[in-house]
């Protein structure tokens, strides 16, 4: 029992073992759930056992389901399909992330101005974007657009632009929880850095800059990704509104193939491993600059 | 439709809300203590299926999980009513961020506790019963607040699959009666719920230091 709690006898690594034991589930889950069903396939054995194996058509006939289930993965197409959503997700993720960076060191900086008029509202608002569920958000952008486009005439607007739509909403969400996690990366940097930067004859600017930003992005950088794991998980509420990315596609192909257990499992690992992937590269910088690693696991575990 | 029904429609959204946060939030609380225990078992296998879980769940959306339930599994035979339906995905979702937190936690005490504990006779489970978890119930109740305020966040993603909670409500409402800014409102309502919570937790986490420096 000691050596469970101290992990000492064991010697695979507790990352593989975290991915070991995901892809023993993901194998697990299509016969969990009869996307492959065993008695299916011991009917690919000679009539003449069956009675003895406890086998009838019906087991034949759910092996037929299956392979016709399964059938459109075998296809080019239905992966180019989902390939497409893939790349919508990763780039709405990303223009999402890079808006909101130099948005949230604005935010962070307000809220650690010394001047009250600017840190309140500032706040205020970084706390209340941050109790809204991302979904409300999205759903009160997307429905404000058709406002603005009656005042303004807008044509981008106007054409219910749910691309748009979404990025604004993440982006928006997505400002606010890294402006405190950049926030706590400058509170976590040594004050005598400030202090040194300024006895040199910078600016508070200057300072900024070319002292206090460059390292404080460097040591974010981990919670940074786990943010763009969190985002590409949040751009399938895009779905909901319409957003032709990775989820949306696969409820396409399952509407269509009537398969949605296969769709969504499929989806589901595709999901896992570009977010494993992910993971993996946020732990590996993490490891490079292991002074960050605190603020990391505060915000990583946030679902 | 007059301000009265509006107000009746988020009502009953609120009530389902919360019914949905906390029927998961105590389902996943039992089911991540498990799973959060097994990561630290001496058992291999049962550890690694734990970690596995964690790391599947941790990086997949809810929303499939939520999809896969309730319009998957039927194709399997195994059909959820629609509120049942969002309480487990939910519930399976949130298991994954409650084991890492309880995980944490149990690693977080110290060697020589153990040892003390084997030192007395005590079994693996005995150990966990009177020493270990005790301790790690204190400890783990400001981030587990932190994962059940997302929880209640994410009860808006069971709209998806048409649970009649708050933003589905606000769903309604915008869409029938074209008011937009009720999303607003039902923002603000998920508030009712999450501060609260937000309270206790930080109540809760200024009692813990106090009793740590005594």
């Amino acid at each position: 029992m000691q050596q469970g709690m101290t992990r000492s006898r064991f010697r695979m690594s507790e990352d593989r073992q975290a991915l070991l034991g995901a892809l023993i589930l993901i194998a697990l889950l299509p016969f969990l759930f009869g996307m492959i069903p065993i008695k299916g396939l011991l009917t690919l054995l000679p009539v003449a056992w069956w009675p003895a194996l406890g086998l009838t058509v019906e087991n034949a006939e759910a092996l037929q389901i299956a392979v016709a289930n399964w059938k459109p993965f075998l296809e080019w197409g239905t992966w180019r399909f989902l390939a497409l959503g893939l790349a919508m997700t990763v780039a709405v993720s990303l223009v999402s992330i890079v808006l909101s960076l130099p948005l949230a060191t604005l935010a962070a900086l307000a809220r650690l101005s010394s001047h009250s008029y600017v840190r309140w509202p500032t706040i205020a608002g970084i706390e209340i974007i941050r109790a809204f569920p991302v979904l409300i958000l999205i759903f009160y952008v997307f429905t404000q657009f058709s406002r603005v486009a009656e005042v303004t005439g807008s044509s981008l607007l106007k054409s219910n632009n749910v691309t748009l739509a979404v990025i604004i909403a993440l982006t928006l969400y997505t400002t606010v929880v890294n402006a405190e996690t950049i926030r706590a990366g400058i509170l976590s940097l040594d004050k005598g850095q400030t202090e040194a930067a300024r006895s040199l004859g910078l600016s508070y600017a200057q300072a900024l800059r070319l002292v206090i930003l460059p390292q404080t992005f460097r040591r974010i950088l981990p919670p940074l990704i786990a943010q763009f794991v969190t985002l590409v998980k949040d751009t399938s509420l895009g779905a909901i509104i319409g957003l032709l990315e990775l989820y949306h596609r696969g409820q396409i192909l399952y509407q269509y193939y009537r398969n949605p257990l296969e769709t969504l499992w499929v989806v589901a690992v595709i999901y896992f491993l570009v977010n494993y992937a992910l993971g993996q590269s946020a732990q590996r910088i993490e490891r490079r600059f292991s002074g960050s690693r605190r603020i990391a696991s505060q915000v990583s575990l946030e679902p | 439709m007059n301000a009265e029904s509006w107000n009746l429609l988020l009502r009953i959204g609120l009530i389902t809300t919360a019914g949905l946060s906390i029927a998961a939030g105590l389902i996943s609380l039992v089911l991540g203590t498990v799973i959060g225990i097994f990561r630290v078992s001496p058992v291999g296998p049962l550890r690694v299926l734990a970690s596995g879980y964690v790391e599947f769940f941790r990086n997949i959306p809810l929303l499939i999980c939520l999809a896969f339930i309730f319009y998957g599994l039927p194709k399997a035979g195994i059909t959820f009513p629609i509120f049942e339906a969002g309480v487990i995905g939910l519930s399976v979702y949130t298991a994954a961020f409650v084991a890492e937190v309880v995980r944490a936690g149990l690693q977080s005490i110290g060697h020589g506790q153990i040892e003390a504990g084997r030192a007395l006779g005590l079994s693996y489970i005995q150990m966990l019963r009177l020493v270990l978890l005790p301790q790690v119930f204190g400890m783990v109740i400001p981030p587990l607040g932190t994962v059940f305020i997302a929880l209640v966040k994410n009860t808006s993603v069971a709209s998806a699959i048409v649970v009649p909670e708050l933003m589905y409500q606000a769903e309604v409402i915008a869409g029938r009666y074209f008011y937009p800014n009720v999303f607003l409102i039902a923002g603000f309502m998920y508030l009712i719920i999450t501060l609260p919570l937000a309270l206790l937790v930080n109540v809760m986490e200024k009692r813990s230091q106090i009793g740590h420096r005594r």
